[in-house]
């Protein structure tokens, strides 16, 4: 056999060229980013500008009827708030533990707080951390309850407001909500009461940290 | 499909199916030129008389996890985003013996059963039957089998991580274990072949 590597067959070639890009990782540094924080402030302020890191309150109750679960629902408000009432799915994770390793960074992530600013303030730690794929659920907390649990159909509504309201309907009975009809927000309602969890959670699958994907050969 | 791009909101549903539709008839070519469309040399495998499948499935390896590593160090990938299904070591060691065997006795794997089944094999086709009935019976006795299906998990773990090697470490050895494997088989495939003429009557 000769040295030579004119002669060698392709095979050899290719072996031979594996074998060093195998010896050369010996050496090389470990390629996994550590957690550093690295701001690309034109990327995120277009992602700002553009809204596109926002979900819906609408679109997260369809996910949840659904039943996907390619995503992970993070309540950043404290255990007590979270154990009274929480988003079904929903896991409760404090601002200060969100960078301990509980959240993955190809994980697609929800957020949600009462309002939009601890989501908000969250989702730029996260962003900031490389995490990719970051949400915010657009109003927080309070919009999932006007909108999902007390939807509230005004007298003077329109056939599509009210076309809108019989489907709103529907997922807030699913949700153990209860609709809303006439009135108006101001006249001093009384503070109406949040499900109780066991209601809409009991047909939930609990989303936790390991959950399984099925891939094949 | 763990890509992602879709999982990123890069590209909706139905871009997504229309990439999974290229990307399995792409898979499914190929698989099928290289000859994998054929029980008998699927099989050829198990008797050490054609080694195809591993020398196939070892390139895919060691050019994914090559290309990765240098990828990755030259900044163009972050591993981080690459999805690693978790590891529940019972369940899949107990899937994995299941699926081996069935390999052996259907002469497929899932994949190159629709393959040989898109070019007219009714044994590939039994093959496909028999996984829509063993997937529906799982689906029916899951309430039994969950238990045990998320029993023992580790979490979404890798080899370095698990054994506290350096990653490049476990590259280069992948890489020598792959090379040595390659020198290796026309050997194996010489003795076994020599074998089977020898014992089959």
């Amino acid at each position: 056999m000769t040295l030579s590597a004119r002669h060698w067959t392709i095979n050899k070639k290719l072996a031979a060229l594996v074998g060093s890009l195998g010896f050369l990782a010996l050496i090389a540094a470990n390629p996994y980013k550590g957690s550093r924080l690295e701001l690309n402030g034109r990327e995120l302020s277009e992602i700002v500008q553009k809204e596109v890191d926002h979900v819906s309150a609408e679109e997260l109750a369809g996910w949840i009827i659904q039943g996907k679960s390619d995503y992970r629902l993070v309540d950043l408000r404290n255990e007590k708030d979270f154990a009274e009432y929480h988003i079904p799915t929903a896991e409760n994770l404090a601002i200060t533990s969100l960078q301990e390793g509980s959240l993955a960074r190809n994980d697609k992530i929800v957020l949600y707080s009462d309002g939009g600013i601890h989501s908000a303030q969250a989702w730029f730690l996260l962003k900031s951390n490389q995490f990719k794929g970051v949400y915010i659920l657009s109003g927080g907390l309070d919009e999932w309850k006007d909108k999902i649990l007390f939807p509230r159909l005004n007298d003077n509504a329109s056939p599509t407001e009210i076309a809108a309201f019989e489907k709103a309907k529907l997922v807030s009975k699913f949700f153990g909500g209860i609709p809303q009809v006439g009135g108006n927000v101001a006249s001093g309602i009384p503070k109406l009461a949040m499900p109780k969890l066991e209601s809409p959670g009991a047909g939930q699958p609990k989303a936790g940290p390991a959950k399984k994907k099925k891939e094949g050969c | 499909m763990n890509a992602p791009l879709f999982k990123f909101g890069m590209f909706g549903d139905e871009v997504s199916l229309i990439v999974a539709f290229v990307i399995g008839i792409g898979f499914g070519f190929f698989l099928e030129r290289a000859g994998f469309g054929s029980a008998r040399k699927l099989c050829a495998q198990f008797y050490f008389t054609d080694l195809a499948v591993f020398k196939v499935m070892f390139t895919a390896i060691i050019t994914a996890m090559v290309g990765l590593f240098w990828l990755s160090w030259i900044g163009f990938v972050d591993l981080s985003l690459v999805y690693v299904s978790p590891t529940f070591i019972l369940p899949q060691t107990i899937g994995g013996l299941i699926l081996g065997a069935g390999f052996v006795i259907g002469g497929y794997c899932p994949g190159t059963s629709c393959v040989a089944a898109s070019t007219g094999k009714i044994d590939a086709l039994v093959y496909i039957a028999g996984i829509f009935a063993g997937t529906f019976l799982f689906g029916e006795l899951f309430p039994f089998l969950s238990g045990f299906y998320n029993s023992t998990p580790m979490g979404q773990v890798t080899i370095p991580q698990f054994f506290n090697l350096s990653y490049g470490l476990v590259v280069f050895l992948v890489v020598m274990m792959a090379i040595g494997g390659f020198a290796g088989t026309g050997w194996v495939e010489q003795k076994f072949s020599k074998l089977a003429k020898e014992t089959m009557p």
